[in-house]
């Protein structure tokens, strides 16, 4: 089957006149506000896949948790390092045994954290914070540490912290 | 730069396209402004229906939304790419609408066509015709001839040879061609024009 040549510049005519009609063709008005809010639910579904996948991967979180302790390792370390050797206060040193009962407080949320939300995963990190690391109140020791938790977000950073009432009531009777 | 210049659109599009998949809104919504009536003309010259171009612009801009990271430049142009998706939406519709309208009374099933494309008569009897073509036939044409893609953006769009491109649009004309003829003839001895309506039911 093919077509005549008459045929063929006749269709070619058609097609042309069915081609400008289509260009004038116009789609119905789009909401711009409705694109944009498929385009948030779209990235939002994402975010929390990307999420769910990440805690899915349970081996982040110890690394999370190494993180921090790392951290604030290094931080005392460095503390003590600049100040040079010196012996823990007597006080706190014989006032703190070798394992503390665990007596803890409500979670305070740090001031600089992006915040908490009932939805998100956190984990607990144990840690031992050096006094030094805390503003310093004129007239009170800076050696000696204090157990602490930290909650610890899915991407690493702490999001609240909370003090075991028990060291801290050492210190601060080491203190007095 | 001229922003007619199909190259210099197309590296837009592509532009866009990168920028979707990195997550960014404003570039989705300028991506939507610029190709989707493309889209839209697309899916009304393969169906003639206007409620099914819609659904099938927004079935494809969703795609977009999911698939635009898979999108390569180096196969292709970013228009062959988005015409690949509305191609995709618009067989898969058919399917579902060519089961869905078996069932319907007629006067539903053809709620749409009583939308005209141009008061020229001739004009709706070759749409009405196009609809009627094979859709492998269908497709070619509405991509060669209603929107101008080379014989190579066209390979792209179907995935299949560029050869394979020339004999269906050869094929689709002449059908197309009879079809007119036998639709001129019909109307003249029965003294009445093949309407849109009758080109759907033939199409069904």
């Amino acid at each position: 089957m093919s077509e005549a040549p008459r045929d063929a510049s006749r269709l070619n005519a058609d097609l042309a006149q069915l081609r400008a009609a289509l260009q004038k063709l116009e789609p119905p008005a789009v909401d711009e506000a409705a694109l944009r809010a498929r385009f948030r639910a779209r990235e939002q579904q994402r975010a929390q896949e990307a999420v769910s996948e990440r805690a899915g991967g349970s081996r982040r979180l110890p690394l999370a948790a190494a993180a921090v302790v790392a951290l604030v390792a290094a931080g005392a370390v460095t503390f003590f390092g600049l100040r040079g050797e010196r012996p823990a206060s007597p006080a706190v040193a014989a006032a703190v045994p070798e394992a503390v009962p665990s007596a803890v407080g409500a979670f305070q949320p740090l001031l600089s954290s992006p915040g908490l939300s009932p939805s998100a995963a956190y984990s607990v990190v144990r840690v031992r914070i050096p006094l030094s690391a805390f503003a310093v109140v004129p007239g009170s020791q800076q050696d000696g540490s204090i157990e602490a938790d930290l909650l610890v977000g899915e991407d690493g950073l702490a999001r609240a912290i909370r003090f075991n009432e028990a060291d801290a009531l050492r210190v601060s009777v080491a203190d007095q | 730069m001229d922003e007619t210049d199909p190259a210099f659109g197309d590296r837009i599009d592509a532009r866009l396209l990168a920028d979707i998949a990195a997550g960014a809104e404003q570039a989705f919504v300028e991506l939507y402004r610029r190709r989707h009536k493309d889209v839209y003309r697309f899916a009304f010259a393969m169906a003639k229906s206007r409620s099914f171009a819609q659904d099938v612009t927004q079935e494809v801009f969703l795609n977009v939304l999911e698939n635009a990271s898979r999108f390569d430049g180096a196969k292709g142009s970013a228009r062959a790419w988005l015409f690949g998706c509305a191609r995709y939406v618009t067989l898969d519709r058919l399917r579902l609408e060519r089961r869905w309208t078996d069932d319907m009374p007629a006067d539903v099933a053809t709620h749409d066509s009583d939308e005209r494309l141009a008061a020229d008569q001739r004009v709706e009897r070759l749409h009405a015709a196009i609809a009627r073509l094979p859709v492998e036939f269908r497709e070619t044409l509405v991509l060669c001839e209603l929107h101008e893609l080379t014989y190579a953006e066209t390979a792209r769009v179907l995935d299949c040879p560029v050869g394979t491109v020339r004999s269906r649009l050869h094929r689709a004309r002449a059908l197309l061609a009879a079809m007119l003829d036998e639709g001129a003839e019909a109307s003249t001895d029965a003294g009445t024009k093949l309407g849109p309506l009758e080109a759907r039911g033939v199409c069904s």
